[in-house]
């Protein structure tokens, strides 16, 4: 088990829009964050984005949401972006760790209920210098998501891939 | 774990600063003041010593810390030319000078992710 050793990870989250990526040394030192719009062919530029992280943050665990969970729900398309991404990442002879959205919420907010605002609000107040800005307002009812939540699920993610300090 | 040739991308977002404006703190001259910043951040270009210390100035950390990877190599390569120094058979003992050298080649096993 991995204890706050240093580990360069990069975090990937494959959302309707495009991508968010985060990329952590330790549990608390977030080196960049951001997310990419995809518009066209979007499971191949988000494969061709991937690589290009990968390339220039050089990680040594790829972090990916676990889409066949059973308290996750996503497109087949997404799907099939998912499958592509970790089967280059074999290939390529990375690590790949899944997690699900429920150990993100069981870490981050101690529970297993609880909305993706509260993982943000959460997030935002761990790394304010980096994320506070970019937190967005509350989603309501009649509002699309916005697209900077893909940043907030990557960093989340890659939060997640370190147990919890007791 | 190996540490990236430079961290001055995250430095620079940490201060929200925009590559343009750090280009004109470094003393770039010309329009394309932004583009130099960004070789740098994308490790396309190295920066002279005169940037690297303008980079400790507005960034407010240690060279050392900002080229990490850059750091790490070059400790690499003193401490193995440490080590041929060590075996190097000199006339005259310097017990200050022989501690030196082993230092410097002990830090060939020391993990610079830890400093």
């Amino acid at each position: 088990m991995i204890k706050n050793k240093t580990v360069r990870v990069l975090a990937i989250a494959p959302l309707s829009r495009g991508l968010g990526y985060a990329v952590m040394e330790s549990p608390d030192k977030l080196i960049a964050c951001g997310n990419k719009a995809i518009l066209r062919h979007k499971n191949v530029g988000a494969l061709a984005w991937v690589k290009k992280f990968v390339q220039f943050y050089q990680p040594e665990v790829l972090v990916l949401p676990d889409v066949n969970a059973t308290d996750t729900r996503r497109a087949a398309r997404i799907k099939t972006l998912h499958r592509n991404i970790v089967t280059w990442a074999k290939q390529q002879q990375f690590k790949v760790r899944l997690i699900s959205i429920t150990q993100v919420r069981v870490q981050l907010l101690g529970n297993k209920q609880g909305t993706k605002q509260a993982v943000a609000e959460t997030l935002a107040a761990k790394f304010p210098v980096e994320l506070e800005k970019r937190l967005p307002p509350k989603r309501r009812p009649w509002m699309s998501e916005d697209p900077r939540m893909d940043i907030f699920d990557a960093v989340g993610l890659a939060t997640t891939f370190w147990p919890p300090v007791r | 774990m190996k540490s990236l040739p430079n961290y001055l991308q995250t430095q620079r977002k940490r201060l929200s600063l925009s590559q343009e404006e750090v280009g004109f703190l470094l003393g770039l001259a010309g329009l394309n003041k932004g583009t130099k910043v960004c070789r740098d951040e994308n490790y396309a270009r190295e920066p002279s010593l005169q940037d690297a210390l303008a980079y400790e100035v507005i960034y407010g950390r240690p060279v050392r810390e900002l080229f990490a990877g850059r750091y790490q190599q070059a400790q690499q390569n003193v401490a193995a030319r440490a080590k041929i120094l060590n075996f190097r058979k000199v006339r005259k003992l310097d017990v200050r000078k022989q501690q030196v050298i082993i230092q410097l080649a002990d830090q060939a096993s020391i993990n610079p992710s830890n400093q």
